[in-house]
C-alpha cells in the first residue's frame, strides 16, 4: 500500500472545508468513493476530484501535495493516522483532533491546533495567529497534544489554552499566552509585546529575557532552580525539534501573573 | 538434599497475593534521598501490625532516575489496592514531602486505569499555589515548598505481587545464624523486584497461625524455638540452638524463587562447618496461600 496522495490540481477560487479527508473518515473507503466524496468550497459544493488528483491507497497515512492556504480544517477531529503536507495550508488544521500526527511543510493560516485534545501537528514554516487557541466565542483552547513550529507563530498564540504543549523554534507574535488557563508554551526565539495577558495558569518558558521587558502584570518571584525543568528536557528530546537540541536548563526567573487575572500563571526564563 | 553438609528440609514455604508498586525518591544527594527512603519504609514489616510491607529495594544512578538525580528506588505491598493506596499518600505525605530536596516518581507501570494516587492528593498543601504539569503523558504536580518546590508524579501504578515468601536457617549458635543470615541478605539484595521488609531483613520471631489466647491470631512459632525443645512438638534437632528467617515480598513468584535460591545458597556455602545444620521453612499446611516454594525445587 502506497499513501493516499491528493494532489490539488490548480489554485482554489474559494476556500474549501477539507474536513472529510481525514484517516478516521476515509477508513474502508477505496479511491472511486474518495474521488466522490463532496468538498464545501465557497457557496458550491465540489467532489474530491474536481479538486485534486488522486493516487494511493493507504488512507491511514495521507498526503497533500501542492497545497494551498485555502485548504481549511485539514484533519479536523482525527483520532489516528498521519496527515503530511506539501505547501502551505488553510485555517483550522488540526482542530479538535485527538491523536495522530500532521506535518505541514510550509505555513499555516490562522486557529492551528484549535481546540486540539491530543497528537502532535509539526509545522516546518510559519503559523498564523491563535495557533491552539479557543475559537471567538469559547472558553477552552487546545487541552491535549503538541504543536511545533519551526518558524514564527503569529499573535495570540495559545489563546485560551488549557493543557497540552507549544513549541515555537522562532519568534511568537503579540499577546502571546494570553488568556491561557493552563498548558506550556515555550519560545526558543524571541516575544511580542503583551506576553501573557490575562494569563490565569500556565507556563510560558523562555530562553531569553523578551524584548520588550515584562509586563507590569507580572510579579517577580527570584530566581529558582525547578526540578520539572530537566523532565520537560527529557520529553523534548523524543521530538523532532530543535527543543530536542537545546541545552537543558532548570535554572530560571520566575514571574507570577497575570495579577490581572487570575495571577498563578509564570513566565520562566532561562538565566 | 543436602548442600555442603546442610540438610534441604522436604517442605516449602507458602506465600500469598499482594498488591504492590515501586516508588522512586530523588533527591540533591544519594544521602537526603536514602533519609528519605528509610522514613518511607519504615514501621512496615509485615501487614499484621503496620498496614503494608515495605524496604529500600536498591539505590539508583543518577543515569537510572527521571529528573537525573541521584535516588532509591522503594517496594511497598499491601493486601489490597485501598490500603495501599493509604500507605503510599500517608508515607509519600510524612516522609517525602517533608524531606529537603526530595522529588517522588512511580517506579513501575500497573494495570490500566488501577493507578494510585502519588502526589495527587498531596497537591491540596500547595494551598491552591500547587501547578500541574502533563510532561510525556504523565501528569506531575509542583508543590511550593519551604526549599522550593516538590515534585511529585500524580499516580503509581498498581501489580499483582506476592508477599511472604521465606525460608528458615537452623544453626548451632546464634552468631552462626545470623552471619548465615548476612550472607543471605547480602546475595538477595542483588536481585530486583524483591524485598526483606524485617529489620536488616532477618526475622527471629517467627509465627504460626492462632494461638492459645483467644484475641491474638498468631503466636510464637514454638517447633521453631530452640528452648522449647522439650516442652513442645519440636522441630529442632538437639545440636539446633538458633533459628532464624528471611521473609521475601516480591513482584513475581518468579522473582522470590530466583531470592530464595541465591538467599539458600548463600547460607549453605558457610556449610556445616560453620554451624550452619538445616534450612527449612514456613507453611501453613497449603491453608494460608496459594503460592508455594518447594525448597528442594528451587534448588536443584
Amino acid at each position: 500500500m502506497s499513501a493516499l496522495t491528493l494532489t490539488l490540481k490548480a489554485e482554489v477560487a474559494q476556500r474549501v472545508d477539507c474536513s472529510p479527508l481525514t484517516p478516521d473518515k476515509l477508513a474502508g473507503k477505496s479511491a472511486d468513493d474518495i474521488a466522490t466524496i463532496e468538498l464545501v468550497s465557497g457557496r458550491l459544493s465540489l467532489p474530491v476530484a474536481a479538486l485534486f488528483d488522486i493516487s494511493g491507497d493507504d488512507v491511514n497515512e495521507i498526503q497533500f501535495k501542492n497545497s494551498s492556504s485555502k485548504l481549511d480544517h485539514v484533519g479536523h477531529a482525527m483520532s489516528q493516522g498521519t496527515i503530511t503536507i506539501e505547501g502551505d495550508v488553510g485555517a483550522y488544521l488540526g482542530q479538535f483532533m485527538t491523536g495522530g500526527n500532521i506535518i505541514v511543510h510550509g505555513d499555516s493560516f490562522i486557529y492551528s491546533g484549535c481546540e486540539m485534545k491530543g497528537g502532535q501537528i509539526k509545522i516546518h514554516g510559519n503559523a498564523g495567529d491563535f495557533v491552539g487557541a479557543a475559537r471567538s466565542g469559547y472558553k477552552n483552547g487546545m487541552t491535549g497534544g503538541t504543536i511545533i513550529i519551526t518558524g514564527n507563530s503569529g499573535e495570540r498564540t495559545g489563546d485560551h489554552m488549557r493543557r497540552g504543549m507549544i513549541l515555537i523554534e522562532g519568534n511568537a507574535g503579540d499577546y502571546c499566552g494570553a488568556r491561557m488557563v493552563s498548558g506550556t508554551i515555550a519560545v526558543i526565539g524571541d516575544v511580542g509585546r503583551h506576553l501573557g495577558y490575562g494569563m490565569k495558569r500556565g507556563t510560558l518558558l523562555l530562553t531569553k529575557m523578551p524584548q520588550h521587558g515584562i509586563g507590569a502584570n507580572f510579579n517577580d518571584c527570584g530566581a529558582h532552580t525547578l526540578s520539572f525543568l530537566p523532565l520537560m528536557f527529557a520529553a523534548f528530546k523524543k521530538l523532532d525539534s530543535t527543543f530536542a537540541k537545546l541545552e537543558p536548563f532548570s535554572r530560571v526567573q520566575r514571574y507570577a501573573g497575570d495579577i490581572g487575572s487570575l495571577g498563578m500563571g509564570e513566565l520562566l526564563v532561562k538565566l | 538434599m543436602i548442600i555442603n553438609g546442610v540438610t534441604i528440609d522436604e517442605t516449602f514455604a507458602e506465600a500469598f497475593p499482594m498488591k504492590g508498586t515501586r516508588i522512586i525518591i530523588t533527591a540533591q544527594n544519594l544521602e537526603w534521598a536514602m533519609n528519605s527512603a528509610v522514613a518511607f519504609t519504615g514501621f512496615a514489616t509485615s501487614v499484621i501490625a503496620c498496614g503494608c510491607e515495605a524496604s529500600i529495594e536498591r539505590p539508583l544512578d543518577p543515569s537510572e532516575t527521571p529528573d537525573g538525580r541521584p535516588g532509591v528506588a522503594c517496594l511497598i505491598f499491601a493486601m489490597g489496592g485501598k490500603g495501599l493506596a493509604k500507605q503510599v499518600e500517608t508515607r509519600a505525605g510524612q516522609c517525602v514531602l517533608t524531606a529537603p530536596t526530595t522529588a517522588l516518581f512511580s517506579g513501575i507501570e500497573g494495570e490500566e486505569g488501577k493507578d494510585i494516587a502519588l502526589g495527587k492528593n498531596l497537591r491540596f498543601f500547595g494551598d491552591g499555589f500547587q501547578i500541574s504539569k502533563m510532561i510525556d503523558g504523565k501528569r506531575y504536580w509542583r508543590i511550593p515548598v519551604m526549599d522550593g518546590e516538590f515534585l511529585t508524579q500524580e499516580n503509581t501504578g498498581v501489580v499483582s505481587a506476592v508477599g511472604g515468601g521465606n525460608f528458615l536457617i537452623l544453626a548451632e549458635s546464634q552468631p552462626q545464624a545470623l552471619a548465615a543470615c548476612e550472607a543471605a541478605i547480602k546475595a538477595m539484595k542483588k536481585i530486583p523486584n524483591v524485598i526483606m521488609p524485617f529489620p536488616g531483613g532477618v526475622v527471629r520471631s517467627g509465627s504460626k497461625v492462632g494461638s492459645k489466647y483467644k484475641a491474638l491470631s498468631a503466636s510464637t512459632n514454638d517447633a521453631f524455638c530452640p528452648t522449647l525443645k522439650g516442652q513442645t512438638k519440636t522441630e529442632c534437632s538437639p545440636e539446633v540452638e538458633s533459628v532464624m528467617e528471611i521473609v521475601i515480598d516480591g513482584l513475581t513468584k518468579e522473582d522470590i524463587d530466583k531470592a530464595m535460591r541465591v538467599g539458600i545458597q548463600a547460607a549453605c556455602d558457610l556449610g556445616a562447618d560453620n554451624g550452619i545444620r538445616r534450612i527449612s521453612a514456613g507453611n501453613y499446611g497449603g491453608k494460608l496461600g496459594p503460592f508455594h516454594f518447594h525448597l528442594r525445587e528451587i534448588m536443584a
